[in-house]
């Protein structure tokens, strides 16, 4: 997105007096920094980012085991946006070594077949690259976890989530159908095990309960590229804009509600996004959010 | 030829059998399941499997691989049955099932050869059936029937059992557990990728497989002996062959060398081309080196072979003509509606029938687990065809496997364009059981996954008086048929745990109508 595009946004939802602070791209609000990097190079922006909110070594402690969370989701290419950018992924990875993790794991609980997912999204073999442990999610593996929300409860999750010291959530900026975007707080479906269809009934409330009963250490929206309609699944090149930016923050709902001011969309029409602010999560109004907006 | 030479020719005959084994499961492992990406020759156990050059005969259009199948029929001609004794797998796991069962006391020599008789009886059945549009070889032939138990039944077993063995050991603290993990881990990580695969019929045809192998312990070789009807073809060429096993004047009339024959049969009493696969176990156990091995035109009037006489070949052919009738006058045959759906590029039903071998390799394809075999849904010539069912596995877009190692072209050879514009069928809604319409909810978990770029399913936002009588704004979905190609994984991912709300039915579906 422009950036004269982003300030437009910025005027429809903010009032006149958060207008200055937007425009020198500082932030006045309270709470953790959301960071929107916009670039050529999905690998340096990523990298800015994560400085941006203050490093990877103020997440990542000495000899963590860190779970790096993409959305795999789909058997589609880089092109098509349905899976996040492997470059991020890279970038990501790397920052997490240097703050002196022991080990990296990436997986998904994807919706298509894991192998062809994983391949296909060229996310297996650019992890493996940067040194990650890339697993499959085993039927097998599944405990229970009590998420103590409204709606969602005890629900199955993949043990390997469970038995990391810090999780770390990159999505990626996409269209979707029922819940309207999937973002951060949609992406930790990909945790869960069990008949996850379910949970598409009150969705919004689900994803809101999901974000509070999961920790999310670090959260990175890729937004390279988006797909702006046929969401999650896509496949069409023309539903697909390059918008070159990435968001992190350690605010889950936070970065989401910057994600969703990135897609011109309203947070306050957003289901989820309505059900995390009943819960007190976080601010729902861009302008309540601290964020700092970057070009390089 | 003395002992210690005919030891080594079974040697030889052992690493050939390992190799070709060996060379089979690799293939059919790499056709699919975790390998993305397929070997161009994945189908070669077929193309040299004359049986199957037949099935291709009859059903046309020809394709040229099946020549291959033609030096096995010429090289039988100069040496016997090899073909069973060195290079056919089933053969050689029901060699290897002999031995198993071979320490027993058991009766050696005098044992009748009327049971063998049977393979020849099976093979013009099939062959008279083939020639009435019932095609059935499928269900005997050795390499379909390896294939079959293989992909249904015996890798998802072995996969079933390692994930679970190993799962048991991961998860127990003590030693045991800290002595599995490690195991337990790379095989995760490097074997178990796939998820586990579930087959209807998988316990039907495992139990005929196993029984078959068990069978052995009753009698060599059984099913190369009494059933196979490969093993019948090449033992009536078999008769004419050049390869022979003459006695010397070593021989003592010990009876030794029927130790180990697989027909019960020996070089100097009843030794019958027809049934002899080149073994080589008599030229082992001979402790006079008594029998040699030449290759010598077959004399005028001795022809060592089992006599069939006329009147069972006719009979026989008879009971082909009358069992291939059957499945063509059930009332199936001229229903408009079906209640299944075949892979994408599946060619017109009747012609399906006659081209589909029954060997499951597109099951073994699969990535979804979505190729199951049937089980009378196709009538009864259709049992273990090919048929989607949605609820276990949907038809990948990204995908194309299926069509690829279909060896009879049954399921067409499709580029993956192709085959994503290939309806196979068409999604309806229950309306009655969809949460959108009967509760008020909104879900949509079906419309999410909606493979086509341009959505199949749609929804559109009504007012509806929710279950407790309050109005309520709901995004109810809808399916367009046109876009719609009936891949199945709306009814794959419906949540609900009755039945799905959304399925796909033959309706629209893009081959030739059947019959």
């Amino acid at each position: 997105m422009k950036r004269r595009t982003f300030v437009k946004n910025g005027l429809l939802f903010s009032g006149a007096l958060t207008m200055p602070s937007l425009l020198a791209g500082q932030a006045k609000a309270d709470g953790p920094l959301v960071a929107q990097v916009q670039g050529e190079s999905p690998y340096a922006i990523t990298q800015r980012a994560v400085a941006e909110i203050g490093g990877m070594g103020k997440i990542i402690a000495r000899g963590d085991v860190v779970m790096v969370k993409p959305n795999i989701g789909w058997n589609r290419t880089v092109e098509q946006a349905a899976c996040t950018n492997p470059e991020v992924l890279r970038a990501l990875i790397e920052l997490i070594f240097i703050a002196g993790a022991k080990k990296v794991i990436v997986m998904d609980n994807t919706c298509h077949t894991a192998a062809d997912c994983y391949g296909h999204s060229g996310i297996e073999a650019m992890a493996k690259k940067a040194g990650a442990e890339v697993r499959y999610c085993d039927e097998n593996r599944l405990a229970t976890h009590d998420f103590k929300g409204e709606t969602l409860g005890k629900w199955p999750v993949f043990r390997d989530f469970l038995e990391v010291d810090k999780f770390i959530n990159v999505p990626i900026l996409k269209h979707h159908g029922s819940s309207g975007l999937t973002i951060a707080m949609k992406n930790l479906y990909g945790i869960l095990g069990g008949n996850r269809g379910k949970l598409h009934r009150d969705m919004g409330e689900n994803i809101a309960d999901l974000a509070r009963g999961f920790t999310s250490h670090l959260v990175l929206v890729d937004a390279y590229r988006v797909l702006l309609r046929n969401g999650p699944v896509g496949g069409r090149l023309s539903d697909v804009e390059l918008r070159k930016t990435v968001i992190a923050s350690t605010h889950i709902m936070h970065a989401d509600v910057a994600a969703t001011v990135l897609f011109n969309k309203d947070p306050r029409h957003m289901e989820f996004l309505q059900a995390a602010y009943s819960r007190k999560m976080g601010e729902i109004e861009i302008a309540k959010i601290p964020l700092k907006t970057v070009s390089i | 030829m003395n002992a210690q030479k005919g030891k080594q020719w079974q040697r030889l005959r052992i690493g050939s059998q390992v190799v070709f084994t060996w060379l089979f499961f690799f293939l059919l492992l790499k056709s699919g399941g975790i390998a993305v990406g397929r070997l161009p020759y994945t189908g070669f156990f077929f193309y040299i499997d004359p049986l199957l050059l037949w099935v291709n005969i009859l059903s046309g259009p020809f394709l040229q691989a099946f020549l291959l199948a033609l030096v096995p029929l010429l090289l039988t001609l100069v040496f016997g049955r090899f073909f069973c004794g060195w290079i056919c797998p089933f053969g050689a796991l029901n060699q290897f099932f002999t031995w198993l069962g071979s320490r027993r006391k058991e009766k050696k020599i005098g044992v009748s050869h009327k049971s063998l008789r049977w393979k020849y009886v099976l093979l013009i059945v099939l062959l008279v059936a083939s020639l009435f549009a019932t095609q059935w070889l499928g269900w005997f032939d050795p390499f379909s029937l390896l294939t079959r138990s293989s992909s249904v039944t015996l890798i998802p077993g072995l996969n079933f059992l390692t994930q679970h063995a190993l799962e048991i050991g991961a998860d127990n603290q003590k030693l045991a557990g800290k002595i599995v993990k490690p195991f337990y881990d790379f095989s995760r990580d490097f074997l178990l990728t796939g998820k586990q695969r579930t087959f209807m019929q998988a316990s039907a045809i495992g139990l005929i497989f196993f029984a078959l192998l068990l069978l052995n312990f009753y009698r060599r070789r059984f099913f190369c002996n009494v059933l196979c009807p490969l093993g019948a073809l090449y033992g009536w060429l078999a008769k004419y062959a050049l390869f022979h096993l003459p006695l010397n004047q070593n021989c003592t009339r010990c009876g030794l060398c029927a130790g180990h024959c697989t027909y019960y049969g020996s070089p100097f009493q009843d030794y019958l081309k027809s049934e002899c696969v080149l073994c080589l176990n008599c030229l082992k156990d001979c402790p006079f080196a008594a029998i040699d091995v030449r290759l010598q035109l077959p004399r005028a009037g001795r022809r060592p072979a089992l006599d069939m006489g006329r009147r069972r070949v006719l009979a026989a052919a008879g009971c082909g003509m009358a069992v291939a009738a059957l499945p063509q006058i059930g009332v199936s045959k001229k229903s408009k509606t079906h209640a299944f759906i075949r892979p994408p590029g599946a060619v017109a039903e009747k012609d399906f029938l006659k081209k589909c071998v029954r060997c499951g390799a597109c099951m073994q394809a699969c990535p979804t687990n979505a190729i199951q075999p049937a089980v009378f849904q196709a009538g009864l010539d259709g049992l273990w065809t090919p048929v989607i069912i949605p609820v276990n596995g949907y038809c990948e877009y990204e995908c194309h496997r299926c069509t690829l190692v279909c060896p009879t072209h049954a399921i067409d050879n499709l580029t993956l364009e192709q085959k994503k514009q290939f309806k196979i069928g068409t999604a309806v809604i229950n309306r009655s059981t969809c949460y959108t319409y009967a509760d008020g909810y909104n879900c949509a978990v079906c419309e999410e996954h909606c493979p086509v770029p341009d959505k199949a399913i749609k929804f559109r936002e009504v007012e509806v008086n929710n279950f407790r009588g309050k109005p309520k704004k709901v995004q109810q979905i809808y399916v367009v048929p046109d876009l719609c190609i009936g891949c199945g994984i709306c009814e794959n991912v419906c949540p609900r745990t009755d039945a799905p709300a959304i399925v796909v039915g033959a309706e629209e579906e893009q081959r030739e109508t059947p019959y």
